[in-house]
């Protein structure tokens, strides 16, 4: 029986080994915060972390995780707590959630779990980006760039400014 | 002292009590068909089975003060539901917002009143507000018992009543009873614009607002981000099983043989056929996507093509359609003889526009699941922008009773108008093959299948003629809008499985009526024509499919503002006028004004005329600018898009947006602006890249490649302005109308930059850079 590690845990599951991780994350995991947008690697809704590259779970078969840690938006809080050697708490957010928040980033919010996965590969590797740092990382530093149909890119860019302070407070 | 067991009239709304009760005790805001409603018993309004003795009222009042909301308006993303609502609902009724600690949206069997996900604020008066108003009344009444003070010396303040030396809590002042306040309504529960409230109880002055005009948080984000919410595509029922359809080869295609699962491959699949109708449904959502793949491989599907093709679209439109067998409709601001006029003009501007189709294009595919049970109730669960009318439409499919079916809404993928009149895609062919397999049943579509097999926005024309006077003033305007019907609210799963369904959009046609209230009030002659036809290719298909259209955000005012804003800045340039100025040249109205200076202030536009004399040749990348206006839901819009473009590759990036608003009273600035920065961007989106293109047989954009939406990359800067106006008494709307700014803003500044109009959208390099060698 395959297993994999996903948000820390390690999990076993008994899913044909050409099965998308999203559908492994999202049916047998229960981890439902990627979606289903295009199934092509064209967007972003399904985007986790993989050894903190962000990767598109709904083109990744399950066979090719091995025994790279999957992050999903679930696990951003206990990941950044880990960074910070603090305590996991169940109610702390990661910053770039907190930032979110008070940005009132989302509008329908579909697409924003990708889009908070590709800010944390982001920003764990450039602190303080620039605009233009920020449009590159969502527009071609992966697969495809990062759609969103409510046009929050607004939001999101000082969302990214945000978490960037939050985190350097942080660390 | 108690309350009395007679009724009493709260400004036409009748206050009961039901009954005592030992502990707790609640005052519940239900409705009834009061006064000429009442001639409609009989039909789907008095035949909805909501009763206000029922935990489905508007406004529940507990005893602990805290207070719950319910409306029939499902949230789009815009959060207004639990922004808004929640604002306005304290607001009348003297409470705080935080005693608001529950919002209940969008379920057929919780919710009251109906009508879709748009015009939230209701042009100032959505069903929120005179519910809470009443309520407000109400409890006044019962306070006056209570208490013993007379009503005209209490008032209250975060859900406390006093007066005469006295207070109680709203929650205390019900201890003990239970209480049904019943409000009057007319409309229909499952027609597009549901019921609505009638009456006129007082409202809350406006210089009194505490709540209102201040920027709340969306209660929903929180859950939303720390990936806490149930989200639609969430939904797991017991014994549920995956769905893929097998939608037909083309749009009038019939089935021929439907393919069979390969049971050594997929060994839970099952097939499911009804007409043209073909689903697979398995145990895992995989092994369904697989084994729908196989069979799609091993179907056959009759040929056809019905379609002009994007390339003969306009073609088609201006000499096949039919615009003859629907009435032509009129604007009410008409007013004056344009043709002589225009035959005598100084200075004269005859022009076409061109708009394509366009997706509504969700970032999720549609997705539903459906629980249809032995005894023929139907449960379904959906992200819709209107579940009662897609419970009529369910009802309508399984000749059943709407009474047998429940709608639950979920946050979804926003689909900015498809859903508006009752379905999104995949409930109905959810329901069928749940009632086929005796099973819940999830259906997601696939990205094509989304791209493919959806309703779109309309693509349209309209010619335009335009006469100045040797001052250079408009002294007549002259426009002809053409459009096919828009509103196809048939599900798309009954009209393949053969199933009875609303009639299609036929001639006369819907939506062609003047959408685009007239701004410039001062020029003295006016035509504005609308005409309608038939769905493209509807007649020619022998499913009645065609290129089915659907509303999308700010629907025909998108198609008619493009034309119109464009023309008037061209008519500017004609004149050798300012744009901006040139607007303000032709209107008396304050609000019009208001929002053209605030723009023109905020993007530090200096009057000039338009450029129209440059060399639009090489790689150095030329600059203009442009402005738009448009009034919309109460709301006052204009917009100016400053833009580079490179002659040499036609690539246009805009590079600041300036945006003013005026929607009356602002009710949450900060929510207001986040949407119309969505909306702004979604514009700039439509304007520079967005075309389904179709050819004989039906649509061919099916992806993210094939129809391109805005980057990241490529946002402007975006500069919003709020202009709040208290004395205006309401407030309007902002999550239309931004999209739509956009368009004719960015032709406008086109012209500026290169001297050449684009009398067609989306404005793609290709298409530029001929332009441009022109």
């Amino acid at each position: 029986m395959p297993t994999i590690t996903v948000n820390g845990a390690r999990r076993d599951v008994q899913t044909p080994p050409d099965t998308p991780l999203l559908y492994v994350l999202r049916n047998d995991l229960e981890i439902s915060s990627p979606q289903f947008g295009c199934g092509m690697a064209q967007c972003g809704s399904c985007s986790v972390l993989l050894d903190g590259k962000e990767i598109r779970s709904c083109i990744t078969p399950l066979s090719a995780i091995g025994d790279k840690e999957v992050t999903t938006l679930e696990g951003l809080p206990a990941r950044w707590a880990k960074q910070q050697r603090a305590p996991a708490s169940v109610t702390a957010l990661h910053p770039i959630q907190e930032a979110w928040i008070v940005e009132q980033t989302p509008l329908c919010g579909f697409c924003q779990s990708g889009m908070m996965i590709k800010a944390t590969e982001l920003l764990e590797q450039v602190a303080s980006p620039t605009v233009a740092d920020i449009k590159a990382a969502f527009t071609t530093s992966g697969p495809s760039a990062h759609l969103c149909r409510c046009g929050s890119y607004t939001a999101i860019i000082e969302a990214v400014q945000r978490a960037a302070k939050l985190m350097g407070k942080g660390r | 002292m108690a309350y009395p067991n007679s009724p009493v009239n709260i400004f036409g709304a009748r206050l009961t009590r039901r009954e005592m009760v030992r502990a707790g005790g609640v005052l519940i805001v239900g409705f009834g068909i009061f006064g000429t409603a009442c001639s409609n018993r009989g039909n789907s309004t008095a035949r909805n089975s909501l009763d206000a003795t029922l935990p489905g009222s508007w406004i529940e009042i507990r005893p602990d003060n805290t207070i719950l909301i319910r409306t029939g308006k499902s949230d789009f993303g815009q959060g207004s539901t639990y922004t808004a609502y929640r604002q306005i609902v304290a607001e009348e009724l003297n409470a705080s917002i935080e005693q608001i600690t529950t919002v209940v949206a969008g379920d057929t069997d919780l919710t009251p009143d109906g009508s879709g996900a748009f015009d939230f604020l209701g042009s100032g008066m959505p069903n929120i507000r005179k519910a809470a108003a009443y309520t407000y009344q109400a409890l006044l009444d019962l306070a006056e018992r209570r208490l013993g003070v007379p009503k005209d010396q209490l008032s209250a303040s975060d859900g406390v009543v006093s007066g005469g030396g006295k207070s109680m809590m709203y929650g205390d002042l019900l201890k003990g009873q239970q209480v049904k306040l019943t409000i009057p309504v007319s409309g229909n529960l499952t027609s597009l614009m549901g019921l609505a409230i009638t009456g006129d109880p007082p409202l809350k002055p406006v210089r009194q607002y505490k709540i209102i005009g201040k920027s709340y948080q969306n209660s929903i984000t929180a859950s939303k981000v720390a990936a806490k919410e149930q989200w639609i595509t969430d939904v797991r029922l017991p014994g549920m099983l995956h769905a893929r359809m097998v939608h037909p080869k083309t749009i009038g295609s019939t089935l021929l043989s439907a393919g069979q699962v390969d049971k050594n491959r997929f060994p839970t699949a099952q097939l499911v056929v009804k007409g043209n109708l073909v689903g697979v449904v398995a145990t895992t959502e995989w092994e369904a996507i697989r084994a729908a793949q196989q069979v799609a491989g091993d179907t056959r599907w009759s040929e056809w093509k019905g379609l002009p093709g994007h390339t003969n679209l306009f073609t088609h439109l201006r000499k096949e359609a039919d615009w003859q067998s629907t009435p032509i409709s009129k604007s009410d601001k008409n007013k004056g003889d344009v043709a002589p006029v225009l035959a005598g003009a100084s200075k004269k501007l005859a022009a076409s526009y061109e708009l394509p189709f366009m997706k509504h294009a969700p970032i999720g595919p549609t997705i539903a699941v459906a629980d249809v049970r032995p005894g023929g109730a139907v449960y379904v669960y959906t992200h819709n922008q209107s579940p009662q009318a897609l419970r009529g439409q369910l009802a309508q499919m399984l000749g059943s009773s709407i009474d047998q079916i429940v709608i639950r809404s979920f946050p979804g993928a926003g689909h900015y108008g498809r859903s508006n009149g009752g379905n999104a895609g995949a409930e109905d062919e959810a329901v069928l093959l749940s009632k086929a397999v005796g099973k819940p049943v999830r259906v997601q579509w696939m990205r094509p299948e989304d791209f493919q097999w959806s309703t779109q926005s309309p693509a349209a024309y309209s010619d335009v003629e335009i006469a100045l006077d040797v001052k250079g003033k408009i002294v007549a305007y002259q426009a002809d809008h053409y459009m096919p019907a828009m509103q196809d609210d048939r599900p798309i799963g009954a009209v393949l499985a053969g199933l009875p369904t609303m009639s299609a959009p036929d001639a006369p046609s819907s939506g062609n009526g003047i959408q685009d209230p007239w701004l410039y009030d001062t020029v003295p002659a006016l035509l504005e024509r609308g005409h309608g036809t038939m769905q493209i290719g509807q007649k020619a298909s022998p499913i009645a499919v065609g290129l089915r259209d659907h509303s999308m955000r700010t629907p025909g005012q998108f198609q008619q503002n493009f034309p119109r804003e464009l023309a008037i800045s061209e008519a500017a340039a004609l004149a050798g006028a300012d744009a901006i100025q040139f607007r303000i040249d032709h209107t008396k109205d304050a609000r019009v004004i208001g929002v053209l200076k605030a723009v023109r202030e905020a993007a530090g536009w200096e009057p000039r005329p338009s450029h129209t004399k440059q060399s639009a040749r090489g790689s150095t990348p030329l600059r203009g600018r442009g402005v738009s206006a448009m009034l919309r839901s109460a709301t006052y819009w204009a917009g100016i898009c400053e833009i580079a473009v490179v002659p040499e590759t036609g690539a246009i990036t805009v590079e600041k947006y300036t945006i003013a608003v005026d929607p009356g009273i602002i009710v949450n600035p900060f929510q207001l602006k986040r949407q119309v920065e969505g909306g702004a961007v979604m514009g700039v989106s439509h304007a520079l890249l967005e075309e389904a293109r179709f050819n004989e047989s039906g649509i061919t954009s099916s992806d993210w490649f094939s129809y391109p939406i805005l980057k990241m990359a490529d946002v402007p800067e975006i500069k919003v302005v709020l202009i709040n106006r208290p004395e205006v008494g309401t407030y309007g709307g902002g999550s239309e109308a931004a999209n739509a700014l956009a368009a004719p803003a960015i032709a406008a500044a086109l012209h500026d930059a290169t001297g050449k109009i684009a009398h067609r959208l989306p404005l793609r390099p290709e298409y530029v850079q001929a332009l441009l060698r022109t």
